[in-house]
């Protein structure tokens, strides 16, 4: 039965309660024990030999028919007031089509213009050029040659907290009465940290190829969600969402920084409606790096009180944001949710400087909040003479603290357990004793929870034709996370074949198939049970046909292995003794994810532990080892999720060790707006990583019992690295990154 | 726009380096990065890769290298097995498929990584500007000596080849000269900024090893552990009873150390005085490493 049905939806904790169309399939989540073919089998990636080949078609590789190449010009200067712009003599450069201003009349709608004559932050787009080929384009932006009049800045946390410079109001969250229980508290710490600006950077820069055709504005978007890409597309220039067609084949990274259409494909859409040609504008590294958006750097300060035997009485934790999202309120949400505790206050602050806005970049504001909490929590453990991960399990909270509600499901105890164990937790006082090396050593731990139960809608179809291939499509693209490969297995799952016979495509929002947008770590959760009601819509209507053809009653028929077989025994048939009977026909199903459990929070949870080595005599710091043990429910394909946990702690360690934006003083611009300055981790970088699932799937949250994956293990690994760092050194660095100077003046 | 020829002989691209305006291109890893950034814009980009400038041999008790052989094969040369520090030195550069193509000579001459140099808002004195913006600003990756320009001298290969009294060998249409790699660097200053000593029309035909030094180690700290410039890059070699010290990152030439007081002449900035600790502990090991 179809139904429109009002659920609560939640993407990133932000909680909202919609309208949202449901089609009951029937199904009921895979129990723990049931016995499943592909789903929790090591699978490889679908589209694994395409990428590793180059036939991968990513936006950046698209070249269309007369493609004209868009270059930016960008503000060389944190603020001020664009005077002059040479348009004649970018226009005068042979192969110019176009060149937007500030001052061109632009056929969409934008609140704040795309095009800035006051810059508020280096890098900030002044100027867009369209060109028969990138070298004229570059040539033109050259030739603009602004005059600006520089405008004072500030682009430092410490001089915009004294100038009370806010962007919006300060924030508060509290419950009970967090300083007269910090007064009463038998043991307190305080810690302040800072953390660094970070920069998504992904291989594949922020990129669109668009085309305005007569009937059909199609643009190729690297995009971490097409649909609201198409319906921003749609929404700017005032079209119908059916005749706009978003594209995204392959997705070179996105890491939360590639939402929605973007600067890139509505200019680039602009561009081609103006000039009638195809138009691609892909961002050089440095404007990628300067205006693609980032993590924003934080100072916070983390008061803690507690009984003598490590139980907290209070929590108080108190943000200033390097000019984050407007509206964003998550870097005390762990503070206040993490562990069980009465008497609790988060205080957040943006703060406004003339730098490029914070935007969503993998656990935004959440993992900033742990690498500050968790390390407060480590010199609670230190204070109260209790082992880390013992204080953890004393605080462990069983429902939600803020929202006083049960979880759909909590293995995050099972996970300090699993974690100590492969770590070698019990012992970690071993690494302390002076080394034959050298080197001081040290472990740490770090606790994790986000959110990542997904919802609706989200829908998908599948078909089965008569050559017994079942094809699936979803409405969402893979950003390197392997969904399609997972939605491949769960459907082969439900429809009782082969893998490679099973096709999934996405990518493409022309099928009018809505998935959700790759953010939140929802995908999984809310495209699978969508695929596997699609699968199970077509198994139901084979298994009539097949009762048709073979004259036996469909409920005592299955599916298995791509053939049909009778409970008894008796028949056993291939599926193409039922499919090739249907000619050009073929048997279609939908399904969608269905609402959300009422009265419950779905919550993903995990531990990591660190071992690192520090050399006293060089500030370097290497580690040498993460154990990660994270609760995602199901897991659908374990090599996948590997990967991804793997992805997440890399990120997590460089977060610690070296990605920094560093900001230059005097001019305000970022100096390190390159990949040569910016240090990424290279595989010489890379520990060992030892990972594990917790083996209970989250039956309640939808009917694959799976929750979602991209946030969770980027959340604890700057803490543990830090808090490894202060067991093998004795002391805490005040900031991340370890920076040899940090590091030196630490242990100094 | 630049025109580009791949001469076949080294007269032929002598003869067209003197022209003016134009540059020499071997593996091209840090003069694509200078175009691109509008740091260098030659009218006639000179490739010599196919000059006949990429042999290792034999030379004497030494070792004669072209300069455009790769970092790759200096790293693993069965003729150069004696002079460790060189190989290190290879080995430890960028990453494999930059040593790949990536030469001897390219790696001399190579620009500083000043972010403020290479940077295309800022127009540093170094860059013909005003203002060492990095004295003012964001310098805790640059050099411990105060002045004019506080770059950090990026070449791993040059203080590896000082140790081991290597010489250079400079040609142009109007001859040849030779001379201690040391030589090929100078400090800046007001009217000319240039931190080499190469002629617009001279190139780098071959460095030469005399006999080797009887034990030498490079050791290097950088910001990972692959594909990253040195933070601080220090040779040391022992010839008898002789220590010769040699850094990169410490100063914007190599710096050549007094193996006794190795921060002589290295105050620090103030956000690079961490330096110094690390220049002291690799000084100290490099000693143990030698001498054991």
């Amino acid at each position: 039965m179809t139904r429109l049905v009002k659920t609560v939806t939640e993407m990133e904790g932000r909680f909202e309660e919609k309208w949202v169309l449901v089609e009951d399939d029937g199904l009921v989540s895979w129990e723990a024990e049931a016995a499943l073919r592909h789903v929790g089998h090591p699978t490889p990636r679908l589209t694994g030999p395409q990428r590793v080949s180059g036939a991968a078609r990513y936006t950046v590789d698209v070249a269309l028919p007369g493609m004209l190449h868009a270059a930016v010009l960008r503000s060389p200067v944190a603020h001020g007031r664009v005077t002059a712009l040479q348009v004649a003599a970018a226009e005068a450069i042979a192969g110019v089509r176009a060149v937007l201003t500030p001052a061109s009349e632009l056929g969409f709608q934008q609140r704040s213009g795309p095009l800035h004559d006051e810059p508020l932050y280096a890098g900030a787009p002044l100027a867009v050029v369209a060109a028969d080929t990138l070298a004229a384009a570059r040539e033109a932006c050259r030739a603009l040659a602004p005059s600006i009049e520089p405008l004072p800045f500030t682009v430092d946390i410490e001089t915009a907290w004294q100038e009370q410079r806010f962007d919006g109001d300060l924030h508060e969250e509290a419950r009970g009465d967090v300083e007269a229980a910090l007064a009463a508290a038998a043991v307190r710490v305080e810690l302040v940290v800072s953390t660094p600006g970070q920069l998504q950077t992904p291989i594949e820069p922020h990129a669109a190829v668009a085309w305005w055709k007569p009937d059909e504005l199609v643009c190729f978007i690297a995009t971490q969600g097409m649909f609201d890409a198409r319906a921003e597309l749609a929404k700017r220039f005032d079209l119908p969402p059916e005749r706009v067609r978003v594209i995204t084949e392959y997705v070179g990274g996105g890491f939360g920084g590639k939402q929605n259409a973007g600067f890139e494909a509505l200019i680039a859409a602009e561009l081609s409606r103006r000039t009638g040609r195809p138009v691609r504008l892909v961002l050089d590294r440095h404007g990628e790096q300067l205006d693609g958006g980032c993590r924003p750097a934080t100072r916070q300060t983390v008061r803690l009180g507690a009984t003598a035997d490590g139980m907290l009485t209070a929590i108080d934790a108190e943000a200033l944001v390097e000019f984050g999202m407007s509206g964003w309120r998550a870097v005390t949400t762990p503070a206040l949710t993490l562990y069980r505790c009465a008497d609790v206050r988060g205080i957040e602050a943006n703060l406004r400087l003339e730098l490029r806005r914070g935007n969503a970049f993998r656990a935004p504001a959440v993992m900033e909040g742990i690498t500050a909490l968790e390390q407060a929590i480590d010199e609670l453990a230190i204070e109260t003479g209790l082992d880390p991960l013992e204080l953890r399990r004393r605080n462990f909270a069983d429902r939600d603290q803020s929202a006083d509600l049960p979880y759909t499901s909590n293995s995050l105890l099972w996970c300090y357990d699993r974690a100590a164990e492969l770590a070698g937790w019990p012992d970690r006082d071993r690494w302390r004793e002076p080394q034959a090396d050298g080197l001081l050593r040290g472990m740490g731990c770090a606790a994790q929870i986000w959110w990542g139960g997904g919802g609706p809608p989200s829908h998908a179809s599948c078909r089965l034709g008569g050559d017994g291939v079942a094809q699936v499509v979803v409405g969402v693209q893979d950003i390197g996370t392997g969904t399609l490969t997972a939605a491949r297995m769960v459907a082969a799952e439900e429809l009782g074949l082969p893998l490679d016979r099973v096709t999934v495509r996405g990518g493409d929002t022309a099928p009018a198939i809505y998935g959700p947008v790759a953010g939140g770590s929802q995908t999984t959760p809310s495209v699978m049970p969508a695929v596997r009601g699609a699968a199970a819509a077509v198994r139901r209507k084979l298994l009539a046909l097949a009762g048709d053809v073979f004259e036996a009653e469909p409920d005592d028929l299955v599916v298995d292995d791509g053939r049909i077989r009778s409970r008894d025994g008796g028949l056993d048939e291939p599926y193409t003794a039922v499919t090739a009977k249907l000619g050009q026909a073929s048997i279609d199903g939908s399904g969608n994810r269905g609402p959300n459990p009422d009265g419950y929070r779905a919550n993903t949870f995990g531990c990591q532990i660190a071992r690192v080595a520090v050399d006293p005599g060089t500030g370097s710091v290497r580690v040498e080892g993460i154990w990660a043990a994270h609760d995602i429910g199901r897991v659908i394909n374990p090599l996948g999720a590997s990967s991804q946990v793997e992805g997440g702690i890399l990120q997590g360690m460089a977060y610690a060790l070296s990605e920094q934006r560093v900001i230059d003083r005097t001019t305000g611009v970022p100096v390190n707006a390159t990949m040569d300055d910016y240090k990424v981790p290279t595989m010489m970088d890379t520990p060992p990583i030892v990972v594990a699932f917790a083996p209970l799937p989250d039956t309640l949250l939808n009917t694959v019992g799976a929750k979602g994956l991209g946030e969770p293990p980027i959340i604890p690994t700057a803490a543990a690295i830090a808090n490894a760092f202060r067991h093998a050194t004795g002391r805490r660095a005040a900031a991340l990154p370890l920076t040899r100077a940090r590091v030196l003046e630490a242990i100094a | 726009m630049s025109t580009f020829c791949r001469p076949t002989t080294l007269a032929d691209a002598l003869a067209a380096l003197a022209e003016p305006g134009s540059r020499v291109l071997a593996g091209g890893t840090d003069l694509s990065g200078l175009i691109d950034r509008g740091l260098a814009s030659p009218t006639t980009v000179i490739d010599v890769q196919d000059a006949g400038l990429d042999r290792i041999e034999r030379c004497g008790a030494g070792v004669r290298i072209g300069a455009t052989a790769t970092l790759a094969t200096v790293a693993v040369s069965d003729l150069l097995t004696r002079w460790t520090a060189l190989r290190e030195a290879a080995a430890a550069a960028a990453s494999p498929l930059l040593r790949n193509v990536a030469t001897v000579g390219g790696n001399l001459c190579q620009h500083t990584r000043c972010w403020y140099y290479r940077g295309v808002e800022w127009t540093c004195w170094l860059g013909g500007g005003d203002t060492c913006f990095a004295q003012i600003g964001e310098h805790e990756r640059h050099g411990l000596q105060p002045g004019d320009c506080i770059s950090a001298h990026p070449s791993d290969l040059a203080p590896a080849l000082i140790v081991s009294d290597a010489t250079v060998v400079v040609a142009s249409a109007t001859g040849i000269r030779e001379q201690p790699v040391a030589a090929l660097y100078r400090r800046p200053d007001v009217d000319d900024r240039s931190l080499l000593t190469l002629g617009p029309d001279e190139v780098i035909t071959h460095v030469v090893l005399p006999a080797p030094p009887d034990a030498s180690v490079y050791l290097r700290e950088g910001q990972r552990e692959a594909f990253s410039f040195p933070l601080v890059g220090l040779a040391v070699a022992r010839f008898g009873e002789r220590l010769v010290m040699a850094a990169a990152g410490v100063a914007n030439i190599p710096h050549l150390l007094d193996p006794d007081d190795v921060l002589h002449d290295l105050p620090g900035n103030p956000q690079s005085a961490w330096k110094r600790t690390v220049l002291a502990t690799l000084a100290s090991r490099g000693r143990t490493a030698v001498t054991m």
